[in-house]
């Protein structure tokens, strides 16, 4: 694409969250959102076939589906309070449409039909945009409406999201499935812990934000979009495959490693407010998602032939420059020893 | 206890910084001064414990198994120098690098005073094991036995953590040098029950406790052997330890809570022991004679009277010792005929009788001769089970005698009778493996002159 026209697009898509997640006019926000969706069409579309198309179709009509439904409780909360600003929701009924509008945005259950299909079809670099921008802003608004939002209905979206991730993960061999899969099952945990204690969801974003930056960037160096290609790795680059191991460990959620940082705080959160069951239920549940990251690493990097040679090499156009590769391997495996830092969140 | 970590850590960049023909002296040399400093932690001066500072301790019970762990880490680095050497520089280097790190996190978890921590280190201890397991382990088998043990621990474990996080918000701190002032009984309720459940289920499934134990023969067996050793010594201690310290705190449910656990441990013990007298591999059998020793100390941990501990204790330590032992063993047959089947190297003795001295050794203290400390262990917890209650004396001695078949079971078909025809070109006994295994008895031995070090904290 022509690198003026990407650059301006680039600056809407951004724009466009910035819009929302700096209003306070319901308005206001709801334009961000359509500016946000009009913008990352094209870039949905860079590889121009039929499979990218029909991606950036269904994530138009979604997203578009879910405006409409985010119109429609903003004109509810209108109706009742009779002003537009974005303090609290005033109605339960204008509350429940909200969440179930930004959900669907995030791509929890039981709107997450739209994830895996859409980053299937579009580009490596596309899907990290879609995956981690574009769950910016609907977070955002979420987090600002979090003490009005109903319990019920985003526990059990919580609780269903993880699941769904969990199972929905297994079966699949194309790398950009298995992150849609992950990325709904993390949408879930930071759904669960957005009425307790909002700062420990952007705490997840945060983190999985960088978790998902470092596979993609990983994935985008040795140009794999298939477990097999992908096990093909350590022929070219060996230490990729050390870092796709440490990385995958860290989204997988185990200590040593700070993908365990925000399961725990948020177990601890939840258990803080008498809800036992739930975090159990929700840790096992992370558990399946670790299964089909580990199966990654084993074909990846724990079964490597004895010593390089030069059987089976990947044909590839270009090397891909990775940008900020070391930083973000640091963030996304080394940062659980900050956790006291937290306490400056009070 | 940083002089004993940050050296530990520092083991790291030394493997790094080696030259190629010195990583393997060095690594060795500055692990053997390390478990030297850690000896000095043996001398615990009176009923309290030795508080280095907020976050490390070390009291009677876990300084034992301390200086275990770091006299373990030269030792895993001898025996390893065999099946390592065809393998680029780079990848011996990981290796050991994979240890040392395993090694940090098992000297943090035992001297750790917050639950929290503990917790955190326990589930650390297994992405390295995870990591030596999967990437050197020697058949296809062992993918499959990587993720039983890693998600048999962690579907254990996860309970242990919201458990924790629980009694934190009931009790306030998590620190161990205060519960252990502080503690009140638990209330009578369903929530308590399953509190307990989740405590120790996380235990049950490390130790590992009968009906759980299906991870074991396969990693034990599947792993190299830096691996078994370090799986059959300490971490299925770290399980122990753990049972020890947090029973403490969850009277008086512990009464008739523990009961199915010391049913499926005092039946368990004798399976497992009946299925080593027909087991055709060896790494299985002394896998699953883990299972049995570890049974009971299940038993004597849940019974929870002063001679029990002692003799869990002194069991723990004792086992750590034969058990890594014997697969030493089993490792020196496995590099010199590519096999583990028993019967494809048999009449060792004729061949190897050095060796056959050690194997001698290791399987009488495997049975439990006296004086050996293996039988302190074991004598103890018969005799408190015996007085908690009278039956439990059949099965406990019906243990001790499939113990003492299998045993010999194994030393017989390995060392007597007449060697078959395909070994007698088998390289003689290295020095290193001879070393290894005199390294081994000889704690064992000395220990027996003076086993009040190993008994614990109700000596």
């Amino acid at each position: 694409m022509n690198p003026l026209i990407l650059t301006i697009i680039l600056m809407t898509v951004f724009l466009g969250t910035m819009i929302v997640m700096a209003s306070s006019h319901w308005l206001m926000i709801w334009i961000g959102f359509e500016m946000n969706l009009l913008a990352i069409i094209p870039i949905l579309m860079k590889k121009y076939n039929p499979r990218a198309m029909e991606a950036s179709t269904k994530y138009f009509l979604t997203q578009a589906t879910a405006s409409m439904l985010l119109m429609m409780a903003i004109i509810i909360n209108l109706m009742h309070s009779g002003q537009w600003t974005i303090t609290k929701v005033f109605n339960p009924t204008a509350s429940i449409i909200m969440t179930l509008a930004l959900a669907m945005k995030l791509g929890l259950t039981p709107f997450h039909f739209w994830v895996p299909e859409v980053t299937q079809g579009i580009s490596l670099t596309s899907g990290l945009i879609l995956l981690t921008w574009q769950k910016l802003a609907p977070m955002s608004i979420l987090y600002q409406i979090s003490p009005s939002i109903n319990l019920n209905i985003l526990l059990t979206m919580a609780v269903l999201s993880i699941l769904v991730g969990g199972w929905g993960g297994l079966n699949q061999t194309q790398l950009r499935k298995i992150m849609a899969y992950s990325s709904i099952a993390h949408m879930g945990w930071m759904a669960a812990i957005l009425v307790y204690n909002p700062t420990l969801t952007m705490l997840n974003m945060l983190i999985y934000i960088m978790m998902t930056l470092t596979m993609f960037m990983l994935f985008i160096h040795s140009s794999s979009t298939t477990t097999l290609s992908l096990s093909h790795t350590w022929n070219k680059a060996p230490l990729i495959t050390t870092l796709i191991l440490i990385t995958l460990l860290s989204m997988g959620g185990l200590p040593p490693l700070s993908g365990f940082m925000p399961k725990w705080m948020i177990i601890q959160e939840l258990t803080k407010n008498s809800s036992i069951i739930l975090p159990t239920l929700m840790a096992i549940m992370a558990l399946l998602n670790l299964y089909f990251y580990m199966r990654l690493t084993y074909s990846t990097s724990l079964t490597m032939f004895p010593s390089t040679n030069n059987m089976k090499m990947k044909w590839q156009f270009e090397t891909k420059q990775i940008t900020l590769l070391p930083p973000l391997i640091i963030a996304s495996s080394l940062l659980l020893p900050l956790t006291p830092m937290l306490s400056i969140l009070d | 206890m940083l002089k004993i970590i940050i050296p530990t850590i520092m083991l790291m960049p030394l493997t790094w910084l080696s030259k190629k023909n010195m990583i393997w002296i060095n690594t060795t040399t500055y692990s053997l001064l390390i478990s030297l400093i850690s000896l000095s932690l043996l001398n615990q001066p009176n009923n309290n414990s030795l508080n280095f500072s907020l976050m490390f301790f070390s009291d009677p019970l876990s300084a034992p198994l301390l200086v275990l762990t770091t006299w373990l880490l030269p030792l895993m680095l001898m025996a390893s120098q065999h099946h390592l050497s065809k393998e680029p520089l780079i990848r011996k280097k990981l290796y050991i690098t994979m240890l040392a790190m395993l090694q940090t996190f098992l000297i943090m978890t035992f001297t750790a005073t917050e639950l929290i921590s503990f917790f955190f280190l326990f589930e650390a201890t297994l992405v390295p094991t995870l990591i030596i397991i999967t990437r050197w382990g020697n058949q296809t088998e062992r993918l499959n036995a990587g993720l039983y043990f890693l998600f048999y621990t962690l579907v254990g474990s996860l309970p242990l953590l919201v458990a924790l996080i629980s009694i934190q918000n009931l009790t306030g701190s998590l620190n161990f040098l205060l519960i252990q002032y502080w503690n009140q009984a638990l209330p009578d309720s369903w929530s308590n029950i399953f509190l307990w459940l989740a405590c120790m289920m996380a235990f049950m499934v490390k130790m590992p406790m009968y009906g759980l134990h299906l991870w074991l023969p396969k990693a034990h067996v599947e792993a190299p052997i830096a691996g078994s050793m370090v799986l059959a010594a300490i971490l299925l201690k770290l399980g122990g330890y753990g049972m020890l310290r947090i029973t403490m705190m969850l009277n008086p449910q512990t009464n008739f809570m523990a009961y199915p656990f010391l049913m499926l441990s005092l039946w368990g013990m004798i399976m497992t022991s009946s299925i080593c007298l027909r087991q055709t591999d060896l790494k299985s059998l002394i896998a699953y004679s883990s299972v049995s020793h570890m049974a009971l100390v299940i038993v004597a941990v849940l019974i929870q009277t002063p001679w029990s501990y002692m003799g869990a204790t002194a069991l723990m330590i004792a086992h750590g010792l034969t058990s890594s032992m014997l697969f030493c063993l089993a490792n020196s047959n496995y590099e010199r005929t590519h096999s583990r089947t028993m019967i494809l190297a048999r009449g060792l003795q004729t061949l190897l009788p050095l060796m056959a001295a050690w194997w001698l050794l290791a399987s009488l203290t495997n049975l439990a001769l006296p004086p050996s400390i293996n039988l302190i262990g074991e004598l103890f917890v018969v005799m408190s089970s015996f007085s908690w209650s009278n039956i439990t004396i059949i099965l406990m001695g019906a243990n001790i005698t499939i113990t003492a078949l299998y045993s010999l079971y194994m030393l017989i078909t390995t060392q007597r009778g007449k060697y078959t025809h395909h070994i007698n070109s088998i390289k003689p006994s290295f020095t290193r493996e001879n070393a290894l295994m005199a390294l081994h008895m000889t704690p064992l031995l000395l220990l027996s002159l003076n086993p009040k070090i190993i008994l614990g904290f109700t000596y």
